[in-house]
């Protein structure tokens, strides 16, 4: 039970948001618009556990909202130029894990902090971008929406897939051979290294892999409607890092959970539906926010533990 | 490997990290005096080789190089602050708030915001030292909650203006020569040297960076020493938000956002490392001033104005500049140690401890 | 440390004193050199404006130079103002952030003898000759709600979806429209207003928030460019077309599916195109002294002849895009 208690309290913060929710703003439960925000959050979702993994093993990435912007217009300019939807979506994956593949690079093989290195990759990417782009609209086939399933089926399946996605995660995480040796690097790089992990080996793969789960959100984020925004993407970073820390996962690395991220992302991203059914001023939606992350990590110190970890 | 400052051989200045730095200021100083500048239809000299853009430069760049300074003990700490840019915004509105609304002078008002700045500052340090949190998390949060702050006072539409000339004077006039807010900038900038370099306190900064475990062992009052620094750059992120309203004439809530960034890209280029325990104020300085002309030189530029493209190469070029000021960092380790295997050709394999 | 300092002085003297600068092809040019400054140059309105600019200076045989912050930014526009004023450009034409911040460095432009012109945002009267007004804040706030209160039928609830809560433009605009309220439709409620931060997605995802929150809404009311299409795609995707109206401000071209589905009824605009247009002539006519103080009407290229209200060129009414004529713009 102590060992879960991070994330347990996130959880219970959450039930309590609902239950008030429920009792104050029953319009809150219907189907449609719960599905229709589960599906706009699904690629976030997706960034996010990417994100996990990264600060599991003591790194940090906070050009993935760039990264997300690039993908979705590449893959919306390719779309539009008339390529078939299946090497749209494989362009994107393409496009994140030539992104993640340098980051990773400079901060692996180089050894450069990471939290410089995608400081100085998200500001190129965005104004590489904002250059080229100008902030147009690019349009999209109609084809490309859903990837023509009809609206329900396709809502359903982006958030059937991103949730499957978790539970791999999760899974891969305490399962897999790989997922330890993440938490292995991220507790002590030395021991890692010593025990016959290359420490170097899997911060560069985690890298490439948050490169090409952000092309996956892209992707998942462009057959939602049939226009893309540049600025699409922008403050990502932030909202995903967010979620990852108030689910515990500890930004010393080596400890938390996709299940705790999971748990931190919903309350934070009911935080913005929650004003609107309760009729509160939008003004607050910051103030409340910062004020869940402070709350999450103060707690995290009054029980004595070094900031998580 | 971070040992000591070698001793000053002509050498070992010119190839520091501040010495290329310097270098590269020079040559690109020199790059934008040459295409930057023109004669006008008008015979009269404009662009980039003018007095007017030189001060225009200065001016432009005392807010962010305020927070700049701010943050280089913060970072030779190993620590960090995110939430100097958000904390600038909430300053700027109170004192605009203090003033209009209340009704109170301007120094007061002034003294207001910079007391509000000082308890931002505290709460970081509080949480940072007294809860051993980590400070990316907790400035993380108190960069939302900052601006969030900012917002819910203002309801994100009131926006404070009017203020009197012998205020905005501070922002827009000169004074003795020099824009107002160079000498505050200036004087800041001073006082950060001589705290950071010279007395015992902030020489306490570059220890604990190194090592915390280590200075803590020492004897060195580490907790106390951290939230000093944290405090300070709550009270140098409110003066920011005075000039910045001083200059603008509005106090907005929206005021510094993004500013944090382009901040710690100074500190960074300027040599101070995000791990700490490396670092110097001379550095911050020059890489202030290596991104402030590179943002108003390319400006200057004919090719570049009629691209629209002035912002966006300055953000691509600037985080270029950065990877390749990491990386040259990280050449001479590598030379040394490449040159190092060499030589030991013959003796035990050695395991290179990890960076 | 500091030998190295001296040491680069003197090395920066020396070249210096090697380096001239160049000497100016405009110097040869006698081309006028009109600098237009929009909020946002990422912003479609903005685009489609430099458009119409384009024209006028090719027109006009005029260098245009265009430039603007990347998002709304009042500290970004001094900035690039003071960049052409050392510059030594001609005529600025600018549509401005924040009113008096930029009234100074404007009027430091005329001082030099610089022309100055304010479009879409004025600035403070004294620091620019004319203002070219797409039309008031006043006249787009009553607009939007006469054309909201149409749809309701005179009763019912409806939203906002603006920019960000600290965008000036919007909350005038926002001020009118709840004065209009006030004024005129007792029936109608204004249930809420979210920011959408100039984010498409975002605005989608309020739009949705909104529907749910509020069973009784009949329209959602978009007043910055990208929350239209937003929005509109919300609706479609709750099925509720038809149920929950959609107006805004937006361009046709984001918008021209939506209005042939039968999503979004109206989209108001100004011909942005024109307004560019006008601006640009007004600026050279100003520079070359051929639009005084006083004039009270001013005929701009292929655009005929508009009116002048004290020191504002007036565009027009606002237009309404909907089913009937929005094909036949693109931008």
């Amino acid at each position: 039970m102590n060992r879960y208690f991070r994330e347990l309290s996130v959880a219970g913060a959450l039930a309590l948001l609902l239950a008030m929710l429920a009792i104050v703003a029953p319009a809150f439960y219907q189907p449609q618009p719960l599905l229709s925000l589960a599906t706009r959050e699904a690629p976030t979702l997706v960034v996010a556990c990417g994100m996990t993994l990264v600060i599991i093993c003591r790194e940090i990435d906070i050009s993935v909202g760039s990264q997300f912007s690039v993908c979705s217009v590449g893959a919306g300019l390719l779309a539009a130029h008339g390529w078939p939807p299946a090497l749209v979506a494989l362009a994107a994956l393409f496009f994140g894990a030539v992104l993640g593949a340098f980051n990773g690079f400079l901060v692996a093989v180089l050894r450069l902090p990471s939290i410089v290195v995608t400081l100085a990759t998200m500001v190129s990417l965005r104004q590489g971008l904002n250059l080229l782009q100008q902030g147009e609209f690019v349009n999209l086939p109609d084809s490309l929406q859903w990837f023509g399933l009809p609206q329900s089926d396709g809502q359903w399946t982006l958030v059937a897939s991103a949730l499957v996605l978790l539970a791999v995660f999760a899974v891969a995480l305490r399962h897999l051979a790989a997922g330890r040796f993440v938490y292995a690097v991220g507790s002590d790089t030395e021991a890692a290294r010593l025990a016959g992990v290359s420490p170097q080996g899997v911060k560069f793969s985690v890298f490439v892999l948050m490169g090409v789960l952000t092309g996956l959100a892209a992707t998942m984020n462009i057959i939602q409607s049939p226009q893309v925004q540049p600025l699409s993407g922008s403050g990502l970073e932030l909202k995903v890092i967010a979620a990852v820390v108030v689910g515990g996962v500890a930004i010393s690395g080596g400890r938390g959970s996709v299940w705790g991220m999971f748990v931190g992302l919903l309350l934070l991203a009911c935080v913005s539906p929650a004003l609107t059914h309760l009729h509160i001023e939008a003004y607050w939606e910051k103030a409340i926010q910062g004020t869940i992350i402070l709350l999450a990590v103060v707690g995290d110190g009054l029980r004595g533990r070094k900031g998580g970890g | 490997m971070r040992s000591p400052a070698p001793t000053s051989t002509w050498k070992s200045v010119l190839f520091s990290h501040e010495g290329i730095l310097l270098l590269v200021l020079v040559a690109e100083w020199v790059f934008f005096y040459h295409f930057g500048t023109s004669i006008n239809r008008r015979g009269i000299v404009v662009g980039f080789g003018t007095v007017d853009r030189q001060f225009d430069i200065l001016r432009h760049s005392c807010e962010i190089g305020l927070l700049a300074l701010a943050l280089t003990p913060i970072i030779l700490t190993a620590g960090i602050d995110l939430s100097v840019g958000s904390l600038l915004g909430l300053c700027a509105i109170l004192f605009g708030m203090f003033w209009h609304d209340y009704g109170m002078s301007i120094p007061l008002a002034a003294a207001g915001a910079l007391l509000v700045g000082l308890l931002g500052g505290s709460l970081n340090a509080v949480l940072i030292t007294r809860l051993r949190l980590p400070p990316l998390i907790v400035t993380l949060g108190t960069y939302s909650l900052f601006r969030g702050l900012a917002e819910a006072i203002t309801h994100g539409a009131v926006t404070y203006t009017d203020f009197p000339a012998s205020f905005l004077f501070l922002g827009q006039e000169r004074w003795h020569g020099l824009p107002t807010q160079a000498w505050v900038f200036f004087a800041v900038a001073a006082l950060m040297g001589l705290l950071v370099h010279r007395t015992t306190f902030g020489r306490s900064f570059r220890a604990i960076g190194f090592s915390p475990e280590g200075s803590r062992y020492a004897g060195l009052p580490v907790e106390r020493r951290l939230a000093m620094v944290y405090v300070i750059a709550g009270l140098v992120s409110a003066l920011a938000g005075l000039i910045y309203t001083a200059r603008l004439g509005q106090a907005k809530a929206d005021a510094g956002t993004g500013y944090e960034l382009f901040a710690i890209t100074a500190v960074v280029l300027g040599g101070t490392s995000i791990f700490g325990g490396v670092g110097s104020v001379t550095g911050t300085l020059l890489g202030v001033a290596a991104i402030a002309v590179l943002k108003n030189g390319l400006a200057c530029l004919p090719a570049v104005m009629r691209m629209n493209g002035a912002e966006e190469l300055s953000g691509m070029l600037t985080g270029a500049l950065l990877l390749v000021a990491l990386a040259g960092s990280v050449l001479p380790k590598y030379l040394s140690n490449w040159r190092a295997s060499r030589h030991s050709a013959r003796s035990q394999p050695q395991t290179p401890s990890a960076a | 440390m500091k030998s190295l300092l001296l040491r680069s002085f003197l090395l920066v003297g020396l070249l210096l004193s090697a380096v001239a600068p160049v000497a100016s092809a405009a110097a040869a040019n006698q081309k006028l050199v009109v600098a237009m400054l929009p909020k946002a140059k990422g912003n479609a309105y903005f685009i489609s404006c430099k458009a119409g600019a384009e024209k006028a200076a090719k027109e006009l045989g005029v260098e245009l130079l265009f430039d603007g912050p990347t998002d709304s930014n009042a500290a970004k526009q001094n900035e690039i103002v003071e960049n052409w004023i050392t510059l030594g450009v001609d005529v600025i034409v600018a549509a401005c952030e924040n009113k008096e911040g930029i009234s100074t460095a404007l009027r430091k432009a005329q001082k030099q003898g610089i022309k100055v012109v304010t479009y879409d945002a004025d600035a403070l009267p004294d620091s620019r000759s004319f203002f070219v007004n797409q039309a008031t804040p006043e006249g787009i706030g009553y607009t939007l709600m006469d054309e909201a209160a149409r749809l309701m039928n005179d009763e019912g609830e409806f939203d906002i979806i603006t920019a960000s809560l600290t965008a000036s433009n919007q909350q005038e605009w926002t001020k009118y429209i709840k004065a209009r309220l006030a004024e005129k439709y007792p029936k109608i409620k204004l249930a809420g207003e979210r920011p959408c931060d100039d984010m498409k997605d975002k605005a989608q995802s309020e739009a949705t928030a909104m529907m749910s929150a509020n069973p009784n809404l009949k329209l959602i009311m978009a007043i910055c460019s990208p929350g239209v299409p937003g929005a509109a795609e919300a609706v479609k995707q709750a099925g509720k077309t038809g149920k929950v109206k959609v107006i805004g401000l937006g361009l046709p071209n984001e918008n021209k599916r939506y209005v042939h589905e039968g999503v979004t009824d109206s989209v108001i605009l100004w011909n942005t195109m024109d307004l560019g247009y006008l601006s640009i002539y007004a600026g050279v006519a100003v520079a070359k002294n051929e639009l005084k103080a006083g004039a009270t009407s001013f005929k701009a290229g292929s655009l005929g002849t508009f009116e002048i209200k004290g020191d504002n060129i007036l565009l027009g009414k606002p237009f309404i895009f909907n089913k009937a004529n929005i094909d036949q713009f693109d931008f």
